[in-house]
């Protein structure tokens, strides 16, 4: 499911056994009274569904061009229309969930695979391990991120696994210099130096303690983080260099809606309403899943 | 404090070594020269008479070393693709207009920001957050270039109450600062909210809540100065985008700044330039950075900075 | 010299000239321009004699005033140009309006016919190899020295200089003497066939005959010497060190903002222009050309790979817009799409010869290009020299069937066993990329082929395509004239150049007819059977030819906007420039008064 999910169970199995039962089920509790917590996770959901099924779902595959319908506006053949060189765009929306999915979890779990380590042991650490992730950090966050993946992508060429690979550099950096920064601000709070007058160890502090606490704004890091990464994706189809055709990417088709749009309505207004509707469901579910965790380990 | 501030420079320049190398060889490794070809191939000859001509020939570290000597001294070369201006002067002329947009799109983002994430946020769960909240998805939701396309087909072609793009004038600022404010507003909206409502539920404010202060004041004296740090994190990284310009935004307003050259630079491979652009993004990060630093402290005197834990 | 430009009555002039109709009826229909006696305001500030410009010429009656003579021109790109000059850098100009400062040698009328320009005569010695050129004596610079035959020498040699590795200098390379081999640095760039006889005569010695020449020298308008040894080739790029003997001066060129020049009062030359100023304004985003033309903000919109497909449904469904909507030959550019052919898959001719049968070029044109362009199964459009076009519209018809039994026989049965492709794409703009898409999808559906299609930055593409091996397999590209003879456009395909596809007749035919100078039927004969040669090997697979149509605001008019031989009225290439007499043939009426303010 959404990488998010997966980071709060992580959280959850490092909780220590005993409490484990407790907090989980706490956490889902009072998930499931938020509303729009489900709202998001039936979004979710629906988009992880669409996906795996879109063999199922389009009514056209997405690749299947014929020029004689081009440009055609909504109709019940057609339900979102047909595009430049007349490919079904609903057909081409629902199977653009794979790859859009594919960019945005894919970007966030290169972020979360670099970041979550090197922010825990930045913040944690601290001295000149800290030092000299920051450094990194920096020498990464210092090269402009479009230009980066421009570099990369000039040098290794276009296509969909470079995108994801050049984005997904830039993307770590924000989960690092997050987590780190909650590390930073947490360490000198009061529960903490509860803990650690009580003699508790240093791991312990930081297990029980710091990273169940940081986890939150990670949380909504993230569900920000995939959009942001669909975004990103759009902004090189706009400068000509994202993915490429047939490939269906949401990006890709609002960045090439841009010359039509005016007229076709249709090839920008379905492609946004999708990312949109990821972004909303994202966030519904990031911030349902943080209000769930973050009373219970408040409390 | 003055030993960090020292260590942290010497880390800038650490950085800036290891940025400059790195990039050196990346953009070194990309087909193509800054020659044009376009109907018939150059003779390898003719080729060679422009490598040559630009010291492109050279061995690479030789080159890298001749570069960073100018530098080091001031002269960062000339322009590939504008060779009647030097790449400070090109630099000069287009970044205070990339600033002064971007800052001002900046004034604009964060109070209008904040203002959302503070009443989303005390009015919890009710139409006036779900509306805030709407505003503020929307804002990351849809490209800033399509918000562009469009504010120009509204404002200018249909009601013609503003120019479609040019730059000199007060009410060329109108229509971009709009486009690129959009996105920094969301983002500081959303976490705003998130920010203040996990502070609120801290032991702190439930005591400054016993001892009687009223919600304005809670808000204004411990939420939202705690809430503080995770906005800087997060606001902290859209600076330096904000300020050194976009091709997205000034190539559809005209606005003649330092934006478009970050791509232009790679596609005409004109080397002088993205390696100049480079180390002026890479100051302006590690200023940025910098500052960030010194103020979590001031917002938070918890934080300690440099001093490694006991 | 030129043949004038006969359509043929083909299939795809047929289209051609229907579009033309519809936007000359349409132009018609429309509501008639404001004449001057009904539109009101303007017509009473209007002053009661004759308006004459600085350069003494007289405006017509129904032009607005010197102040409102002013025509505002977009350049769009995200380049900064960084000249004027064709002799500095050809693909660093801003596309239009400028080499402005001098004369060319020749120029063309809206027939496409060269004229003099500089050169009031030239003729040819008896080897065919020598040409003589009299400079028009009266030429000034507007630093008061005269213009001189040295001015012209020194272009030149400034062209072909290795130091200076100019990015046009393989357009007169196999054509001036030693021309190629000082710009590889082999000889002093003082031995190029280009001499000064005395002040006022030019001579040019080619490599072999070249009939041809002077409508290459289009491409001639001089440098100062001068200026070119004190300031360097960029002087033009500076007010303050420009200088001019053109009908134009530089008045102001603000980077990536605009660039203004002035009506020359010193200009001695024959191109005198009515307008009085010239505004050149950046316009980054193509797609933003449409909305500052509707806001009133430029006179113009070049319509060549700039006007989407949805901009053109927006013009056609606007009466006003559709009345000034000017569609043309632009440069004669055709679309093709070619393949590698020195390796497997499309070593073998009937892979090839499959590729060209499943593409449904009317399809195409119908539902995608719309107004942009024509069918096409040739490389030269019709309407230009030797074009042949009818005579190819059944080598490679849409056959899928056939297609299938091509493949088969190639060993690919349903396109089992064929590789994956990716179709590569130069920067194209969203007409071109739409074509490749259709054809893709085209490929898979009828052969069982799988194409990505990838649009690549330019120069990553042309070093790749450039390569030795080239590293394009399969791409869709195209090539627009650059003067009006077959062998401009037939020599893209002579073997050495930018394809791999190679076929000795055909060198030899368009070599021989290029420095042909006998019966002109015979040439153009030889260059037919060289195009069949090209067409029936599938050097590449013709799609379509370019039909661009400009947007012309109705207050600009003028004899050079009227219509041509072929009944065609439009900004005809190459635009408003001393290569052509369209500069002194269009000015500005005073029905601009109901759209725009005097810009400053």
């Amino acid at each position: 499911m959404s990488s998010s999910t997966a980071a709060a169970m992580g959280v959850a199995q490092m909780q220590g056994l005993p409490k484990q039962r407790t907090l989980l089920g706490d956490a889902a509790r009072r998930f499931a009274r938020n509303k729009l917590a489900l709202f998001g996770l039936f979004l979710v959901s629906a988009l992880v569904l669409t996906a795996l099924l879109a063999d199922f779902i389009a009514p056209y595959p997405y690749d299947a061009a014929n020029p004689t319908r081009a440009l055609q506006f909504p109709s019940s053949e057609h339900w979102m229309g047909t595009d430049e060189v007349g490919r079904d765009v609903y057909s081409r929306i629902v199977y653009g969930t794979r790859i859009s999915l594919a960019v945005g979890l894919g970007v966030m779990a290169i972020a979360l695979v670099i970041g979550i380590p090197l922010g825990l042991l930045a913040g944690l650490a601290g001295g000149p391990i800290d030092y000299i992730i920051m450094r990194l950090v920096e020498v990464f966050t210092a090269v402009p991120a479009l230009m980066l993946a421009l570099l990369l992508i000039s040098v290794f060429g276009g296509g969909l696994f470079n995108v994801i690979l050049a984005l997904g550099i830039v993307a770590w950096l924000d989960t690092c210099r997050l987590l780190r920064a909650q590390l930073l601000s947490l360490r000198e709070r009061d529960f903490v130096l509860a803990a650690r007058t009580l003699g508790a160890s240093g791991t312990r502090i930081a297990l029980h303690h710091l990273l169940p606490n940081a986890i939150a704004p990670l949380i909504v890091a993230v569900t920000i983080g995939i959009p942001v990464a669909i975004f990103a994706e759009a902004g090189l189809s706009f400068l000509g260099l994202g993915v490429n055709d047939p490939i269906p990417s949401w990006g890709k088709m609002v960045g090439n809606a841009l010359s039509y749009m005016r007229v076709y309505w249709h090839l920008g207004v379905f492609p946004t309403l999708a990312i949109a509707i990821t972004m909303l469901g994202f966030t519904f579910l990031g911030d349902g899943l943080r209000d769930a965790f973050d009373t219970s380990m408040n409390r | 404090m003055a030993r960090y501030l020292l260590g942290r420079l010497g880390g800038i320049l650490v950085v800036f070594f290891i940025v400059s190398v790195v990039v050196f060889l990346l953009m070194h490794a990309i087909p193509g020269g800054p020659y044009n070809e376009d109907k018939v191939p150059l003779s390898a000859e003719a080729k060679a008479n422009y490598m040559r001509k630009y010291g492109l020939d050279r061995p690479l570290v030789e080159q890298y070393l001749l570069y960073m000597g100018n530098a080091l001294r001031g002269d960062f070369g000339v322009p590939f693709q504008s060779p009647t201006e030097t790449v400070t002067g090109l630099i000069a002329r287009t970044w205070p207009v990339s600033a002064s947009l971007g800052l001002a799109a900046l004034l604009v983002a964060l109070p209008l920001g904040l203002l959302l994430g503070m009443v989303a946020a005390s009015r919890q769960n009710t139409w006036i957050d779900y509306t805030a909240s709407t505003i503020s998805t929307l804002g990351l939701t849809v490209p800033n270039f399509v918000v562009a396309v469009w504010l120009v087909l509204l404002f200018a072609v249909q009601f013609k109450w503003l120019p479609t793009g040019g730059w000199g004038q007060w009410h060329h600022y109108i229509m971009p600062v709009a486009a690129l404010a959009l996105a920094p507003m969301a983002l500081t909206a959303r976490y705003t909210r998130t920010s203040i409502l996990e502070v609120s539920r801290s032991d702190y404010i439930r005591t400054a809540r016993s001892k009687g202060l009223s919600d304005r004041q809670i808000m204004l004296r411990h939420t939202l100065r705690n809430a503080m740090i995770p906005l800087l994190t997060i606001l902290a990284p859209q600076i330096p985008n904000l300020i050194t310009g976009t091709i997205f935004i000034e190539s559809i307003f005209r606005v003649p700044g330092l934006g478009k050259f970050f791509v232009t630079s790679i596609l005409g491979r004109d080397y002088p330039m993205i390696m100049a652009l480079l180390l002026l993004v890479a100051v302006v990060w590690s200023l940025v950075y910098l500052i960030t630093d010194i103020l979590y402290v001031v917002v938070d005197p918890r934080v300690r900075l440099g001093k490694s834990k006991t | 010299m030129n043949r004038r430009l006969v359509f043929s009555h083909s299939r795809q002039s047929v289209y051609l000239a229907l579009a033309l109709l519809i936007a000359l009826v349409v132009q018609a229909c429309a509501p008639a321009p404001a004449a001057p006696t009904d539109s009101g305001a303007p017509q009473v500030a209007a002053p009661a004699g004759p308006v004459v410009n600085a350069l003494g010429k007289e405006l017509p009656a129904d032009a607005a005033p010197l102040d409102q003579q002013v025509l505002v021109y977009p350049y769009s790109g995200w380049r900064t140009f960084t000249t004027i000059d064709f002799f500095q850098a050809v693909y660093e100009r801003a596309d239009a309006l400028s080499d402005l400062l001098s004369d060319s040698l020749v120029r063309l009328d809206k027939n496409f016919k060269p004229n003099p320009g500089a050169a009031t005569e030239w003729s040819l010695d008896e080897s065919g190899l020598v040409w003589t050129f009299k400079l028009d004596p009266n030429l000034m610079w507007n630093d008061g020295t005269p213009v001189t035959a040295d001015d012209y020498v020194a272009t030149f040699r400034y062209g072909a200089d290795p130091t200076h590795a100019w990015d046009f200098s393989w357009y007169y390379q196999g054509v001036i003497k030693n021309w190629t081999q000082a710009v590889n640095g082999a000889v002093p760039v003082e031995e190029i066939g280009v001499r000064a006889v005395d002040a006022h005569t030019l001579e040019f010695t080619t490599e072999s005959p070249a009939p041809f020449l002077p409508a290459m020298l289009v491409y001639s308008n001089a440098m100062q010497k001068r200026a070119l040894e004190e300031h360097g080739g960029l002087y033009n790029s500076d007010p303050a060190t420009s200088v001019s003997a053109g009908p134009y001066k530089l008045v102001e060129w603000t980077k990536d903002q605009r660039l203004v020049y002035e009506i020359n009062p010193d200009y001695k030359g024959t191109n005198i222009p009515y307008i009085q100023r010239l505004v050149v304004v950046n316009i980054g985003q193509p797609s933003q050309l449409l909305p500052a033309y509707e806001a009133n903000e430029i006179d113009f919109v070049w319509g060549s790979g700039t006007l989407s497909p949805a901009d053109l449904e927006i013009i056609e469904a606007d009466p006003d817009l559709n009345a000034q909507y000017h569609p043309h030959y632009g440069d004669f550019r055709t679309y093709y799409f070619f393949f590698d052919d020195t390796k497997p898959p499309f070593d073998d001719l009937r892979v090839r010869q499959a590729f060209a049968h499943v593409l449904d070029r009317d399809a195409i044109v119908a539902n995608i290009l719309k107004r942009q362009g024509i069918p096409a199964y040739s490389f030269l459009a019709p309407g230009f020299p030797a074009s042949n076009s009818a005579a190819f519209a059944d080598t490679y018809p849409l056959d899928i069937e056939k297609a299938r039994q091509l493949l088969a026989d190639a060993g690919y049965p349903n396109g089992e066993g064929f590789p994956r492709l990716t179709l590569k794409l130069r920067a194209e703009g969203p007409a071109p990329t739409a074509v490749a898409q259709a054809y893709a999808s085209a490929l898979k559906d009828a052969l069982g082929i799988d194409v990505e299609v990838t649009n690549m930055d330019f120069r990553s593409y042309m070093e790749e395509l450039n390569a030795k091996p080239t590293g394009i397999q399969f791409s869709l590209i195209s090539y627009g004239m650059d003067y009006l003879d077959p062998s401009n456009m037939l020599g893209v395909f002579v073997s050495g150049g930018r394809h791999t596809w190679a076929n000795a007749d055909y060198d030899a035919l368009v070599r021989e007819a290029g420095g042909f100078t006998g019966d002109p039927a015979e040439r153009t004969k030889m260059f037919q059977d060289a195009e069949r040669i090209l067409v029936e090997d599938v050097g590449g697979v013709f799609v379509y030819h370019q039909t661009p149509g400009d947007l012309i605001k109705p207050y600009i008019k003028g004899p050079a906007l009227e219509p041509d031989d072929n009944g065609v009225s439009a900004w005809h290439w190459p635009g408003f420039s001393s290569f052509s007499d369209l500069l002194s043939g269009v000015y500005i009426t005073n029905e601009v008064s109901n759209y725009r303010q005097a810009p400053d």
